[in-house]
C-alpha cells in the first residue's frame, strides 16, 4: 500500500486549504478514528472549476484526497458521478473501468484491507455528499 | 516472565504474516483464546450441549450444572454470592442495565447526580449522559489533571458534591493507569459505587465484599474466554429491589393479563436463553488464569509495561500517555509526531507482524484531554495502542520498537 506514489500524494500541499469563493463546502467525518475533512468545490455550469481540503488524516486518507482532487478538476457533475462509481467499483473489488481511474488505480489493493476503506473512502464519501 | 511456558497454548502465535511472526500487542481489545480453553468449549459442544433451566433429560441436566457451576466459580472469584453474579453480553449491556434498571426503579432520580470521569471509554460514557438527557439527572465528570490523561485522587475531591452514584473505570484502556477503588469509596462512603472492570478483572482479583463495590462490570472475551459473554456482580439489596431491564422468559414467575411476577435472583435479570457455551467457556478461562495465577500475570504484565515505557524514552518525536510510574499496567497508547496511527499500526502489521490498536478506543471525551496536553504538531484525534498479556515477551516490545523507529525512517521524521 505505501508505495512511493502514494507517500508523494500523501505530503502533497497543492490541494490543500480553503477556497474562499466556493460554491459548495462539504464537512465529512470518519467515525472509526476521528478524522475530519472539509471540501471545497467551485462550481460553474455544471463543471467543477476548482477543489480544495482541509483537515487530518492518514496517509491512505490524505493521497486519495489530493488523487481525488487531481481527478475532478475541470470535469463535468456527469463524469465525476462516473468517477465516483468505479471508484466504489474498484474497493468492492468488482469490475471497473480503469481508463476513467488514472493514477488512482494505484490504490487497488484498498479492497483487501477492509480497516482502511474508510479512511480511502472520506473524501470520497464527502464528495458525493456534496452533490445530494 | 512467567514461570509457565505458555506459547504452546496459543497456535496462532506461531503464524507468521508476510513472513514476520505475529506479535500480538491488541489483548486490551480482546485476548487470544489458548487451546486447553478451546477444547474444553468443543468437548462441551459436541457432548454435553442443550438448553438450560427447563427439560429433565440428562444433556439439559448436564448444560445446566456446567453453566451454574460457572456462576459458583466466578462468585468464589469475586467474593459474592452466587445469586449476585449475572451473565449477561459484556460490560456495555451490564452498565446498560444498570443505568436502566436505577432509573425504572426510581433509585436514580431527576436532579441525582451522577459522577463519572472523562477517562471513561464509553460504555461507561453514552449511557449515562443520554439517560441524562431522558430522565434529568445530571452527570459531573472528573477531569484528570495528571500527565497525558491521568487521575489524582485530589481530582475526585475538587468535586464538592454528593453523588447518588459513582461509576468508575477501575483500569483505563487507553492510558493504562490502574485507579485505586479502595480511596474512591472512602471519598464517597455513601454513593452506589459502579466499577468498569473491563481493562481490570483480566489480571486482577477483586474482593467485591472488602472493596464495597456494588456493581461490577466486566467481559470474558478480554480475559481469554469467548466473546459476547459477560459478568455483572451486583450487591444483592440492589438487586432485589432493582426493576429488570430485559423482559422475557425465563426472568418470569407468573404472568396473567394484569401484571407480571419475577424469578428469583440471579434469573430475573438473565431474560431469554443465555449464551450458554459462553458462559460455560468463561468458567474454563478462568480456571486457566487461576491455574497461572492473578498476582504472577499482572506481575509478567507491569514487568513488560515498565520495559516498554522506558524503551519509548529514548524515541525522539514520540508522546507516551497515561502515567510514567507503576501505577501504568499493559496498556501503551502513544503517537509519533508528523505520523497518523492508522499509518503506524498498518506498517506494524505489514511489515514487522506487530498488531496494535489505532483509533480514538471508544474514548473520544479523553481524546480531547490528550489534545489539550499534547506537544505534537497536529494531534490526530487518535492514538496507537499496544497492550500486553501473558504471551507476550520482552522480545515482542523489541520487535515494536524497532518497528516505530524503521516507519520513523521511512517518513522522515
Amino acid at each position: 500500500m505505501y508505495n512511493e506514489l502514494i507517500m508523494d500524494y500523501s505530503k502533497l500541499k497543492k490541494y490543500k486549504g480553503k477556497i474562499e469563493d466556493a460554491t459548495k463546502v462539504e464537512e465529512g467525518k470518519n467515525l472509526s478514528c476521528g478524522d475530519e475533512i472539509t471540501l471545497y468545490l467551485k462550481i460553474e455550469n455544471e463543471r467543477i472549476v476548482d477543489a480544495k481540503f482541509e483537515g487530518i488524516g492518514c496517509a491512505i486518507s490524505q493521497a486519495s484526497a489530493n488523487l481525488m482532487i487531481e481527478n475532478i478538476i475541470n470535469k463535468s457533475i456527469d463524469e465525476v458521478k462516473t468517477l465516483i462509481d468505479n471508484v466504489y467499483k474498484m474497493t468492492r473489488g468488482e469490475e471497473y473501468d480503469k481508463s476513467v481511474l488514472g493514477l488512482i488505480v494505484e490504490l487497488k489493493s484498498i479492497k483487501d484491507y477492509p480497516m482502511r476503506i474508510k479512511c480511502f473512502l472520506l473524501a470520497w464519501k464527502t464528495l458525493e455528499l456534496s452533490f445530494k | 516472565m512467567l514461570s509457565k511456558n505458555i506459547l504452546n497454548d496459543f497456535p496462532v502465535l506461531s503464524r507468521t504474516i508476510k513472513g514476520n511472526r505475529i506479535v500480538y500487542l491488541d489483548s486490551a481489545a480482546s485476548t487470544l483464546k489458548p487451546k486447553p480453553v478451546i477444547d474444553k468449549l468443543s468437548k462441551f459442544y459436541l457432548e454435553n450441549y442443550a438448553n438450560v433451566h427447563r427439560a429433565v433429560h440428562t444433556l439439559a441436566s448436564e448444560s445446566t450444572q456446567m453453566l451454574e457451576f460457572s456462576r459458583k466459580n466466578y462468585a468464589n472469584f469475586l467474593n459474592a454470592s452466587e445469586h449476585e453474579i449475572i451473565f449477561t453480553s459484556g460490560t456495555t449491556m451490564s452498565i446498560n442495565l444498570i443505568v436502566e434498571s436505577l432509573v425504572r426503579s426510581k433509585i436514580l432520580n431527576k436532579d441525582d447526580i451522577v459522577l463519572t470521569t472523562l477517562v471513561e471509554h464509553h460504555a461507561n460514557f453514552v449511557p449515562w449522559v443520554r439517560l441524562s438527557k431522558l430522565h434529568g439527572f445530571r452527570v459531573e465528570f472528573v477531569e484528570p489533571s495528571l500527565r497525558f490523561g491521568t487521575l489524582a485522587i485530589e481530582d475526585f475531591l475538587k468535586k464538592d458534591i454528593n453523588p447518588k452514584v459513582v461509576a468508575i473505570t477501575g483500569h483505563s484502556n487507553v492510558t493504562g493507569q490502574l485507579i485505586d477503588i479502595e480511596k474512591i469509596r472512602n471519598i464517597f462512603p455513601n454513593s452506589i459505587l459502579i466499577v468498569d472492570g473491563a481493562q481490570l478483572i483480566p489480571h486482577q482479583r477483586i474482593d467485591v465484599k472488602s472493596l464495597d463495590i456494588d456493581f461490577l462490570c466486566f467481559s470474558v472475551h478480554k480475559m481469554l474466554g469467548p466473546s459476547g459473554i459477560g459478568v455483572l456482580y451486583g450487591k444483592s439489596q440492589y438487586l432485589e429491589t432493582l426493576e429488570p431491564f430485559l423482559y422475557g422468559g425465563e426472568m418470569i414467575d407468573k404472568v396473567g393479563v394484569e401484571d407480571v411476577t419475577f424469578n428469583v435472583l440471579p434469573y430475573k435479570f438473565e431474560a431469554g436463553t443465555p449464551n450458554i457455551g459462553g458462559i460455560v467457556g468463561a468458567n474454563y478461562a478462568l480456571e486457566y488464569l487461576k491455574n497461572i495465577g492473578f498476582d504472577e500475570a499482572k506481575k509478567h504484565i507491569l514487568d513488560l509495561t515498565k520495559y516498554a515505557i522506558e524503551k519509548f524514552r529514548n524515541i525522539e518525536n514520540v508522546e507516551v500517555y497515561g502515567p510514567l510510574d507503576e501505577s501504568h499496567c499493559g496498556i501503551l497508547s502513544f503517537n509519533i509526531d508528523g505520523i497518523h496511527p492508522h499509518d503506524v499500526a498498518h506498517l506494524l502489521d505489514e511489515k514487522f507482524g506487530v498488531a496494535v490498536r489505532s483509533g480514538h478506543h471508544c474514548a473520544q471525551p479523553l481524546m480531547n484531554v490528550l489534545k489539550s496536553q499534547s506537544r505534537l504538531s497536529q494531534f490526530p484525534n487518535s492514538t496507537c495502542r499496544a497492550s500486553f498479556y501473558i504471551y507476550n515477551s520482552y522480545e515482542d516490545i523489541d520487535i515494536l520498537i524497532e518497528g516505530i523507529k524503521k516507519i520513523k525512517e521511512w517518513f522522515d521524521v
